[in-house]
């Protein structure tokens, strides 16, 4: 009998060895990410063949997300500076440099990236959001990482490296890109006011539903039309800026020739790029302040006046912003839309019901690392 | 022999059948071609090198672009449409071109050409995703209005100052049909290549000739629209 029972034991544990032997080798098979969905109205979407949407991948980009062994001091991670209360922005001007200094951007929301530019950061200068995701990681003042050295720790987790072969195979730097693409392209904010709003759930009120008209009308004095001109940029269910092309990147009036930044020129080498910066999402945009690529305006109230009566012009200024005037005479001094206080309020409290609750709160984007999974 | 030959004619009528129908040969690819160009060379973007057509002062072009919709061919009597034909052309590329490629065709030969400059009623009402019609792109005006057909920004210089120009155009009653017949052999001769030109300076001079400092934007008022779009009615011709 004890025979018996020493050979089945043995047995057994030869099975299970067998087991987590085969369990190692095989090749992972990763879950598809089967139950999202997206409103209709935000359009088509594109995700890399070679990284598809997986359950594994989005698990494994939310834990380097929130990791600060990613950086080389493994003090920031990479939600340092995208914070989930702040629609993944940090409350900053500008992110604190490692050096001590600050960082050249302010650090951009990250909201419903599988839609509108197909480029990243404000100027563009990575094609695809896994180009984009390595490089805070090795930039000198952001994360301060050796891509090698970091993927030498995370071999040396055994959490890490059953992560990784789940979700695609070797703990490489391309799969630490793909992983973090993931987590990112899942962060879809779609029930704001304004999205229960497009799906006739609710309605605005009548100062909302206001701004949101001014919102998607370019002024024209010759019939009488009023407006805030914000479409010509943000388009008008996404909010962000336009994907074909480099449609998605403009000049809007903040610097004069002589001060005025590369921004995009500085990736396309196109004069005519200059002073262009990334249009970004509106989504959230009530809980992103401070405003604009160096975050020199604090409020939604300084946006609007700038656009009212604030544009700086230079040969490069979008000629829709030069041209969008709501005052039938000839401009004064100021270039801007000469709107009344009554008609700015009603777009900031339009813009007030793109802020998504679900999203700032959603357990799935939150740190795995704080009693979550 | 009565027998025989009735057979024979079958067998006639069933070959030629079989050689002539149309409907028996392989479907064509066709390329439509557009070259932006104005005074005859190709569209150059953000230089001052073009007059004001109907009055003082030099322009540049920041952005052209344009729907082009239900792409028609007809052979005879018969008619091949392109399903969901909306088509957003642009030229800010190298050559200045846009090319449209119908990888199958079912005509055995094409004599006519058709199209909208804009897009029909029912799909400027609709916020559906379909062809190039996005309602989240630069062409999206809004729900109320539909889409903007043709785009033409930028800038007017009259002596040392420059002002903007921005003509968008829209509004269902602005699409405009253009048609062409095609000389035969033509597209056995270019394997399936049509080339087409397109001149921006249409807009401004057609059958109306527009002062760009006395009307530097048109977008909402409907007889400034409909002035610029019987004027791009002629802006696209073959080139043979």
């Amino acid at each position: 009998m004890l025979r018996v029972v020493l050979i089945l034991a043995i047995a057994a544990g030869v099975a299970a060895m067998g087991w987590m032997v085969w369990d190692r080798a095989r090749s992972p098979v990763a879950t598809p990410i089967a139950d999202f969905s997206a409103p209709f109205v935000f359009g088509r979407f594109a995700v890399p063949p070679d990284n598809p949407l997986t359950e594994e991948a989005f698990a494994l980009g939310r834990h380097l997300f929130y990791d600060p062994m990613l950086s080389g001091n493994n003090e920031v991670s990479c939600a340092t500076c995208h914070v989930q209360a702040l629609a993944f922005t940090d409350g900053r001007a500008k992110s604190p440099s490692l050096s001590g200094g600050e960082l050249d951007f302010s650090s951009m929301s990250l909201a419903n990236l599988l839609w509108g530019q197909e480029r990243f950061f404000w100027d563009g200068r990575a094609a695809s959001l896994e180009d984009q995701a390595l490089m805070p990681i090795q930039h000198a003042d952001e994360m301060g990482q050796d891509i090698d050295a970091l993927v030498d720790e995370l071999r040396a987790s055994a959490t890490y490296r059953k992560m990784f072969l789940q979700a695609y195979g070797a703990v490489t730097p391309e799969n630490m890109a793909n992983a973090l693409a993931t987590f990112m392209r899942m962060l879809i904010s779609s029930d704001s006011k304004y999205d229960k709003y497009l799906r006739g759930e609710v309605r605005l009120t009548a100062q909302e539903e206001h701004g949101r008209k001014l919102f998607m009308a370019h002024p024209d004095t010759k019939i009488s039309l009023r407006g805030g001109n914000c479409i010509d940029c943000h388009s008008q269910f996404l909010t962000s800026g336009f994907r074909d092309a480099l449609d998605g990147f403009s000049n809007n009036g903040l610097d004069p020739e002589e001060t005025l930044p590369d921004g995009l020129m500085a990736v396309t080498g196109n004069p005519a790029h200059k002073g262009f910066f990334k249009v970004p999402t509106l989504r959230n945009i009530a809980v992103t302040a401070p405003y604009m690529h160096d975050g020199r305006f604090e409020t939604l109230e300084d946006v609007m006046a700038h656009y009212n009566d604030g544009i700086v012009v230079s040969d490069t200024l979008s000629p829709l912003i030069l041209e969008a005037d709501n005052a039938p005479e000839a401009g004064q001094d100021t270039v801007g839309l000469r709107m009344t206080g009554e008609e700015m309020e009603a777009i900031i409290a339009f813009l007030h019901t793109l802020t998504d609750e679900a999203f700032l709160t959603n357990p799935l984007f939150s740190s795995p690392f704080d009693g979550g999974s | 022999m009565r027998f025989f030959l009735g057979m024979l004619a079958g067998a006639v009528v069933i070959i030629g059948w079989v050689v002539l129908n149309p409907g028996q040969k392989k479907p064509m690819p066709i390329t439509l071609t557009f070259h932006a160009e104005m005074e005859g060379e190709p569209l150059v973007y953000d230089q001052f090198v073009y007059d004001n057509p109907g009055g003082t002062g030099q322009f540049r072009v920041r952005d052209f672009r344009f729907y082009l919709s239900n792409l028609s061919f007809g052979q005879g009597d018969q008619t091949f449409a392109e399903p969901e034909s909306y088509h957003l052309l642009r030229f800010d590329n190298a050559d200045k071109t846009h090319s449209i490629t119908l990888p199958e065709v079912p005509l055995t030969s094409i004599d006519t050409v058709r199209f909208l400059i804009g897009v029909d009623p029912a799909a400027n009402e609709s916020i559906d995703v379909r062809g190039d019609l996005d309602p989240n792109s630069q062409m999206a005006w809004n729900w109320e209005v539909g889409y903007k057909f043709v785009v033409f920004e930028g800038a007017l210089q009259v002596d040392q100052d420059v002002s903007p120009l921005v003509y968008h155009v829209g509004f269902s009653e602005n699409a405009r049909e253009v048609a062409f017949s095609l000389p035969a052999d033509v597209l056995t001769e270019a394997n399936g290549q049509i080339h087409l030109t397109v001149d921006p300076t249409k807009l401004f001079d057609g059958i109306a000739r527009v002062d760009m400092q006395a009307l530097p934007s048109v977008k909402f008022n409907r007889s400034d629209a409909a002035m610029l779009a019987n004027n791009y009615a002629t802006m696209i011709a073959p080139a043979f």
